[in-house]
């Protein structure tokens, strides 16, 4: 057998025959790669062709000079001697060394309408001449299945000297072999289980990223050609999307655990991604990928630990191995080494105001002792002859934003506060002349003094129960405000906003006086 | 030299980072453009147009909701997307004026916390607009751009408050008779 050329069959991944194959399934043989066609004079690809044209002359003496080669050991097979009837039956003079080669080689690219074929010789003559007599002492079992048939149509019919196979349901070819139980078994098996890759693959294509809206399975490099999947959700996304997302950095004020961490359509909160070729149908499928992108890891060692030099920060819920080496840290401490200090975000402290509330707590706590100690208690009262009209003490205004950040108990109140101090240059200045001793602190703590302002609460005694804001006559500035913005066109507002405007200055008025 | 700049500040990886974002920002904003010329007609109350010089640059005009101060108005947004959009949320502010707690009067910016930290990438610009339109419906006072408008609807005052949003619509967001 010419077991030391490769199988073209199967370097496609495409060999029917398998075990009985006569042509090597090795990868390290080497293929035959020379155009039997052009040796004919009649290859009708020309330059364009992808094998070698290489005079039949030239491969004799390339052949016989190494015995290595692949024409030598054709040339030496017992099952393919040469037949010299073939020399004047196809009517073309070669060398029959070349012509052996060819007849063996160029089986399997007989295609029944090539035209180039009716040139020359016929093709049942040329079928036939190979193989004629060879197979019928053999018993069934060891009988070749046709791969003419297997691909669809044999032209040889009833006269074929191998087996036609029987119909595979699955993939619709002719490719059971009737006498090997195994083997048919094995196909089916192959079959069924690429036939439901295929399917699922199948699937797979339509699904659509999210994020940049477009088919996974369509992206330009296939390393972008992954979904990721999330561990909680079954939303589908690329695998760069979701991760560029879940990286993308914190200084744009998004929320870790909110909005990066969480599912982007759904919100539910993942805590890693998976990435996968294909999209799973059912939770059974999608575990099969966890499970195994997980036990793919596991067999790999962790960077962080080290082998037990580090520190990982994920301990012992990582997914990746931890070995511990011996002589190594924890070998000799049965304990992981320090961790080593984290270098803090420069971006946490800046005017933004959406900033890391952890690091602002963090700030205030450690300023708190002292504003508490410069506000005392007497320092509350109001100047009450004050004209509510007029414009308000600084303190007040203070005191007033302090209000209106009271207002609320719920957490996002906070953040107002630091916008309203952000957003008015006038009554931040305001703000930090009422405590100024604060001032060296500079700009970028500026957004912390919300803290010992709202830490003046209603209990330590307010003159006036101020119900709200504006209360206090500002809503009648308001309107006038506006009214003045648009002149003349002004009726609708000044209309309905009279009544208010009264009983808000003079409740105002009231509650200053008395 | 820009590229220099860029190179130096980011590092090698950060710039080359950086450029595929810029593309896939381009390709997103692209699938988004080819959605709207598709979907023009199923949603009458948006019109989202491109620039057409620049796909970063956007305006939209939306209907004010019903039974709002703003039925009647048309309203126009301009959007300024980042070059790192999916992952970060376009710029979006009202170019009409509009008396509305959550857009400042003056600059049109919007407050809407899915323009901020509560984005997301799997939002569009369209169902942005979408969005900006649920929030005309339903302001929310308790955290007020425009606080004059924030502050009638805190103490109660609906009356005053869609009285002054009515006047402005009629003002500023619907054409002039005449």
């Amino acid at each position: 057998m010419s077991k030391r050329v490769l199988c073209k069959f199967f370097a496609h991944g495409a060999c029917l025959k398998g075990e009985n194959c006569e042509f090597s399934h090795d990868w390290k043989a080497p293929p035959n790669n020379i155009c039997t066609f052009y040796q004919k004079g009649i290859c009708a690809y020309g330059s364009r062709c992808r094998y070698q044209h290489v005079k039949p002359s030239q491969s004799q003496s390339s052949a016989s000079s190494s015995s290595t080669s692949a024409q030598q050991s054709l040339v030496s097979d017992p099952a393919y001697p040469p037949h010299p009837s073939c020399t004047s039956s196809s009517g073309v003079a070669l060398v029959p060394v070349a012509l052996t080669e060819l007849s063996a080689s160029s089986r399997p690219f007989i295609l029944p309408k090539q035209p180039a074929w009716k040139q020359e010789c016929d093709q049942h003559e040329f079928l036939d001449d190979d193989d004629v007599g060879e197979p019928t002492s053999l018993k069934p079992a060891d009988r070749p299945i046709c791969s003419f048939a297997a691909a669809g149509d044999c032209p040889r019919g009833d006269k074929c000297p191998h087996i036609h196979g029987d119909l595979c349901p699955t993939c619709g070819k002719r490719c059971l072999h009737p006498f090997r139980p195994e083997e048919k078994e094995e196909h089916l098996r192959m079959c069924e289980k690429k036939q439901k890759h295929l399917e699922v693959l199948k699937h797979s294509q339509e699904i659509e990223c999210s994020v940049c809206l477009e088919r996974v399975l369509s992206k330009p490099t296939p390393a972008e050609r992954k979904f990721g999947l999330l561990s909680e959700c079954d939303h589908p996304f690329c695998i760069s999307c979701i991760r560029n997302w879940r990286n993308s950095s914190t200084t744009s004020g998004l929320d870790v655990n909110n909005a990066l961490r969480a599912c982007p359509i759904c919100r539910k909160l993942s805590y890693f991604v998976v990435p996968s070729v294909l999209w799973y149908t059912t939770k059974e499928e999608k575990q099969e990928i966890v499970d195994s992108y997980k036990a793919k890891l596991k067999s790999i060692d962790c960077k962080h630990f080290d082998f037990g030099n580090g520190n990982c920060p994920f301990g012992t819920s990582c997914f990746y191995k931890h070995t511990v080496r011996p002589g190594s840290y924890i070998w000799k401490n049965h304990r992981p080494p320090p961790r080593k200090p984290t270098p803090r975000r420069s971006d946490a402290v800046d005017m933004d105001p959406f900033i890391n509330r952890d690091d602002i707590n963090d700030m205030a706590g450690l300023l708190e002792d002292d504003m508490d100690c410069n506000f005392p208690d007497d320092d509350l009262d109001f100047d009450e002859d004050i004209n509510p009209l007029n414009n308000l003490s600084p303190f007040e205004m203070a005191f007033m934003l302090s209000q209106m950040g009271f207002d609320e108990s719920d957490s996002s109140s906070d953040d107002e506060f630091i916008l309203l101090l952000r957003g008015s240059a006038t009554i931040s200045v305001l703000v930090s002349s009422v405590l100024g001793f604060i001032l060296f602190f500079s700009l970028p703590c500026f957004n912390i003094t919300y803290k010992p302002t709202s830490s003046l609460s209603i209990e330590h005694g307010c003159p006036v129960s101020l119900q709200h804001a504006y209360r206090d006559g500002r809503l009648e500035e308001v309107v006038l405000r506006h009214l003045g913005n648009e002149d003349g066109q002004t009726v609708i507002a000044k209309h309905i906003s009279c009544a208010r405007i009264d009983f808000c200055a003079v409740s105002a008025l009231l509650k200053y006086a008395g | 030299m820009w590229k220099g700049i860029n190179t130096a500040l980011l590092g090698r990886h950060g710039y080359n980072r950086q450029i595929g974002l810029r593309k896939a920002s381009r390709a997103r904003l692209f699938k988004e453009y080819k959605e709207v010329q598709r979907e023009k007609v199923a949603d009458p109350d948006i019109q989202l147009t491109c620039d057409d010089n620049n796909i970063f640059k956007w305006t939209a005009l939306i209907k004010g909701p019903s039974e709002t101060p703003f039925e009647g108005g048309v309203f126009q947004l301009a959007f300024a997307v980042p070059e790192q959009y999916p992952l970060q949320p376009p710029q979006v502010r009202f170019l009409t004026k509009i008396f509305h707690p959550n857009v400042h009067f003056k600059t049109g910016e919007i407050c809407l916390d899915i323009l901020k930290n509560a984005w997301s990438p799997a939002w569009t610009l369209q169902s942005v607009c979408r969005a900006i339109i649920a929030l005309m419906a339903h302001p929310e006072p308790d955290s007020p751009l425009n606080c004059d408008s924030g502050n009638l609807l805190r103490s109660g005052d609906i009356r005053g408050y869609q009285s002054m949003a009515r006047m402005y619509t009629r003002l500023a967001a619907m054409p002039k008779k005449g």
